[in-house]
């Protein structure tokens, strides 16, 4: 077992071990989920259908340590049931001293705002799908493993994550080489309703590793730099952000991918939001397993929020990509949480 | 147990954002803030308030958890509790926690009918603090809630 493996081995330990030590209380679980309808039509032909079915539990354990887990289960035609169960996140976290957590499991890599907020609750969504730059494998998702977390520290708010994973080839289970990714993301809310953030992923991904359809033949040193702003106020509002890419490998290099989008929208009366969002993904020749699909995409659309729990978005989304070509797409979708 | 209470007495508009008063009520109330007195500080500003009414803070001084206790936001307190102290509608608190929860950043308010219940549940539970429109409890402490340097800014 190598150092760094030692060392983090023995700092859980300790603090579960601490952890255990405080009262215990009734133990108090929680059960919500979330899922959506929707409806598209594209190339004269009208589709329903459902979306993510995400079943989402917390519970209390004691005063110091509470259980997170979201599993999905969403539409799967090469399973015999044609759905499939994904085990989205899986976290247990101890709350050791003030707004400062060691957080242990299943993540969603604190990387990017939305990677950090939305999660697979549809009926948070500011529009019925993500940014293109999640469907092309632009960030890690996932990762596995430990982070450090502080919220809303001192007069700017200030917030941190440091997470040490698996890394980019790995399951859920083991690590498929001795490298850990690492995730160091950093936000300030300066003013009520602005977050400012930027956070910087290293992994290596080793040779043999399939990815997306490709097998890689050399080792890949990648490093993501992003940033985001983020506005969500009564009146108006509006998310950016933007990761550049650097793959690198012996025989290329290094190749820079970047991708980007801009949401806004505005509340015209309490509940109703149009809206806007433009995509832009910039791939360059030579990167290992990010295909050079360029991809620009502008959506328009009207949000009605029923309540909290309740969300309706009607779209019309013009997406232009390298290889594919040009689509045209209106969808509408009805995301609930329970 | 012996409740120390923090008597709220604002006129909140004032400290609105302009973008924000088409959705403020600008009539003035009087809000109660009750918290257990085991852990709950005696005093804070303003600021201090509504952050940790927003669950921006997890632990008081002490070590000891924050509990947040509001009425539901569907009765009459738990409407202007929205408005004055998180600057929302009520469908907005609601998604507000929801949120921070399904973050996995924050406990969910626990939201009572009755504010007998809230009292109750204050007063009972370390750490907890809550909002009530007035005390019913003689016997309490009230201490008033100072504004803020850059509330007056």
């Amino acid at each position: 077992m190598r150092r760094i493996d030692r060392i983090l081995v023995i700092i859980i330990s300790c603090f579960f071990c601490l952890s255990f030590c405080n009262d215990i209380v009734a133990q108090k679980t929680k059960i919500r989920g979330f899922v959506d309808v929707s409806a598209f039509f594209q190339d004269d032909k009208l589709n329903f259908g459902i979306g993510e079915y995400d079943l989402f539990i917390t519970s209390e354990l004691n005063d110091h340590i509470s259980f997170l887990g979201e599993t999905v289960f969403k539409y799967d035609p090469s399973s015999s049931t044609e759905f499939s169960v994904g085990v989205e996140r899986v976290i247990i976290n101890y709350n050791y001293k003030g707004n400062h957590s060691l957080l242990a499991g299943k993540h969603h890599t604190p990387i990017n705002y939305w990677n950090d907020t939305y999660h697979h609750g549809r009926v948070f969504f500011p529009t019925i799908g993500r940014p293109l730059l999640f469907s092309a494998h632009i960030i890690p998702i996932h990762t596995t493993g430990l982070a450090l977390q502080g919220l809303n520290l001192g007069k700017l708010k200030f917030g941190y994550n440091l997470m040490v994973g698996n890394g980019i080839g790995s399951n859920e289970i083991t690590d498929n080489d001795k490298y850990k990714s690492i995730t160091a993301a950093v936000h300030i809310k300066p003013l009520e309703n602005l977050q400012i953030g930027a956070s910087f992923y290293n992994d290596i991904i080793s040779e043999g590793v399939e990815l997306y359809g490709t097998v890689l033949d050399e080792q890949v040193n990648q490093q993501l730099y992003s940033g985001s702003v983020a506005y969500f106020g009564n009146r108006f509002e509006v998310l950016a952000e933007g990761t550049l890419v650097n793959n690198s490998t012996d025989s290329e290099g290094d190749v820079q991918s970047f991708a980007s989008y801009l949401y806004a929208g505005v509340y015209i009366k309490e509940k109703w939001v149009p809206y806007f969002r433009l995509d832009y993904l910039n791939f360059q020749d030579g990167d290992p397993y990010l295909g050079n699909n360029d991809t620009s995409s502008i959506i328009t659309g009207l949000r009605y929020e029923i309540n909290y729990l309740m969300v309706i978005k009607l779209e019309y989304q013009y997406e232009d990509r390298d290889i594919t070509g040009i689509e045209n797409r209106i969808s509408v979708q009805f995301a609930i949480g329970f | 147990m012996k409740l120390v209470f923090i008597n709220l007495a604002l006129v909140l508009s004032l400290f609105m954002n302009s973008f924000e008063d088409s959705f403020i009520n600008t009539q003035e109330t009087e809000l109660t803030i009750v918290g257990n007195v085991k852990s709950v500080p005696t005093d804070m500003d303003l600021e201090q308030l509504k952050s940790v009414l927003k669950g921006e803070r997890l632990r008081w001084d002490d070590g000891s958890k924050v509990v947040i206790a509001l009425m539901k936001t569907d009765t009459p307190i738990g409407l202007t509790t929205s408005k004055r102290l998180f600057n929302m509608t009520g469908n907005q608190v609601n998604k507000h926690f929801l949120a921070l929860v399904f973050q996995g950043k924050v406990k969910a308010p626990t939201f009572f009918d009755s504010a007998d219940e809230l009292e109750a549940f204050v007063a009972h539970t370390p750490g907890a603090i809550g909002v009530l429109r007035k005390v019913n409890d003689a016997q309490l402490n009230t201490i008033l809630v100072v504004k803020s340097k850059s509330d007056q800014d």
